[in-house]
């Protein structure tokens, strides 16, 4: 009996010390945490686009669109979250377009598991630089070779599925969008 | 000094006694990723030990792994928020494996064979010992993958641009090959 | 459902717990020298996943969420698969001692088995949920299990080999994993094509 009050005494006095620890240190820290999820969000905008000096979160279909403002606080485009299946695993990127979401004006992969070398250029600016002045009427095409018109984009020679999966993934992407934003 | 010295070498925790497996091989990607988990690892190893060898008269046998679990716990989600608030970039990269450190058996093996039995400052050298050796270890397994995988280390380029990268030395595959082979070099030399 | 499915496939060919994220590579190594015992192990780790992940989740979305007590979830992970570990094997003695004579043995080794926490971990990073989540854990499971099996089968015929004497052990088990990591490559694609 006196053995299993031990037992329990001691569990529930570690417990209850670490919870206290923790508790302190995640609320001294908590705020620099939101922050710096706030930061990484605005720091890819402003890769993006340089102009924008303000953004209005708001969700379509689950994930972010960003209105955004310039120096005059005039709604010059969105940026806006898109993710979906990629070669190895999920990709998600961050989009900028204009107003009436008939073009895209740059595009940056958040995160992405493609493998290195190959579909992991997504992120270089070989291919990421296709995605600036794109039309996406009727929508995104990727081609294997040469492109001629302003809504073609060429894919990464021995990666043609993540580049696929990119433009399938903003395709259906700016579909929601179009439906959902007026 | 013995116990100091024993982890860096002859009980070296990776290449020895094969502990810890899982970071070992998942987050050697890069050297940075290495030594930040190496460093994660020191310090929730060192607190440990010396919470564990402290309470060593307190704690009933019965719950002991429970209570070791515990304190690990705490102290690896510790070392979590401090470095989701400060290293945002290196938390990132290291993903679900800081957490993991918990169930590393490296922590556990020597909070229950070592510090739990041993007085503080006997701890506390076996603790730095074991965690610099864990260190050393991965910063050599991710120098050797950055170095062939991306010509880097700790991205200073080191080979040439005519080197053609060996995409497979990122990918799971080389983490398996590449320990396979420095855990039979250690043999070797064991051997001579 | 095409989700589930896509959850089920990819956890155990593609994103395999054991091949791609390195977890429960301690008994990986420790058990998969013989096949008996692979199989016991792999089951036994396929139960306890599949009830821990639903656990967890139950655990997460109901209690740590709405009382923004996202800081006790390590903690509170570790204690429940410690436990439920430890019930599930009173549980099975007491009420199916055949089951108890086959997995018995590994069940205490699975505690510490970071494939466990790992899921759990993965399984409130992607978001997953409820029936995603218990989805996630049995396939984990099974892909875990699967590799053991395969290894098992290679190690029992690396046997009879003359393997150099420095390589003996861990270094060819580590080396016969990375190959076996690349053959599993090829499955990468596989819900792309």
């Amino acid at each position: 009996m006196k053995e299993t009050v031990k037992i329990i005494a001691v569990l529930t006095v570690v417990c209850l010390l670490s919870s206290a620890l923790l508790s302190y240190f995640s609320g001294i820290t908590f705020a620099r945490i939101e922050q710096n999820g706030i930061d990484a969000i605005n720091d890819a905008i402003r890769v993006l686009a340089p102009q924008a000096v303000r953004n209005e979160e708001f969700s379509v279909s689950g994930l972010a669109v960003y209105r955004l403002f310039d120096a005059g606080d005039n709604n010059f485009g969105y940026a806006f979250i898109a993710q979906g299946q990629g070669y190895a695993g999920t990709i998600k990127m961050m989009v900028l377009t204009d107003m009436a979401i008939s073009e895209i004006n740059g595009m940056a992969v958040l995160e992405s598991v493609e493998t290195p070398g190959l579909g992991a250029k997504i992120k270089e600016n070989s291919f990421r630089g296709q995605f600036v002045g794109l039309s996406v009427i009727p929508q995104i095409i990727l081609l294997k070779d040469k492109i001629s018109n302003k809504n073609e984009v060429q894919a990464i020679t021995g990666a043609t599925i993540s580049s696929r999966s990119v433009v399938r993934i903003l395709n259906d992407r700016i579909e929601e969008l179009k439906e959902n934003i007026k | 000094m013995k116990e100091f010295t024993r982890g860096l070498w002859y009980e070296h925790p990776t290449f020895r006694q094969l502990l810890g497996m899982c970071p070992t091989l998942a987050v050697t990607t890069s050297a940075v990723n290495g030594l930040s988990m190496g460093a994660a690892v020191i310090f929730v190893l060192f607190f440990s030990s010396l919470i564990v060898s402290l309470m060593k008269n307190v704690v009933p046998a019965q719950v002991r792994i429970a209570v070791y679990t515990v304190i690990i716990a705490a102290f690896v989600t510790l070392v979590d928020i401090f470095f989701k608030a400060y290293i945002p970039d290196v938390s990132k990269n290291l993903g679900p494996y800081l957490p993991l450190i918990i169930v590393n058996c490296i922590i556990l093996g020597r909070c229950e064979a070592f510090a739990s039995k041993m007085p503080v400052i006997k701890s506390l050298k076996d603790a730095l010992g074991m965690g610099l050796g864990f260190t050393w270890g991965l910063f050599l397994l991710s120098s050797i993958r950055e170095l062939l995988g991306n010509r880097t280390i700790l991205g200073y380029q080191i080979l040439p641009a005519g080197y053609d990268p060996l995409i497979i030395m990122i990918l799971p595959a080389g983490a398996f090959l590449t320990l396979g082979f420095l855990v039979a070099l250690m043999n070797r030399i064991e051997q001579r | 459902m095409k989700e589930l499915l896509v959850i089920f496939i990819s956890t155990i060919l593609i994103n395999n717990l054991v091949l791609a994220y390195f977890l429960g590579i301690c008994p990986f190594l420790g058990v998969s020298g013989k096949l008996a015992s692979s199989f016991g192990m792999g089951m036994a780790v396929t139960f306890v996943m599949t009830l821990s992940t639903t656990i967890c989740w139950l655990i997460y979305n109901l209690l740590l969420v709405p009382f923004n007590l996202y800081f006790l979830q390590y903690v509170v992970f570790i204690l429940v698969i410690a436990s439920l570990v430890q019930m599930v094997e009173m549980f099975v003695r007491k009420f199916s001692p055949m089951l108890y004579n086959a997995l018995g043995i590994y069940l205490p080794l699975i505690t510490t088995n970071c494939a466990i926490l790992g899921a759990a971990l993965f399984m409130v990073s992607r978001n997953y949920g409820f029936i995603e989540s218990v989805v996630f854990g049995f396939s984990g499971g099974l892909g875990f299990s699967l590799v053991l099996l395969i290894m098992a089968g290679i190690r029992e015929d690396l046997k009879f080999c003359d393997v150099p004497r420095v390589f003996r052990g861990a270094p060819i088990t580590l080396i016969t994993a990375g190959l076996l990591a690349m053959v599993f490559l090829a499955f990468t694609g596989l819900l792309n094509g």
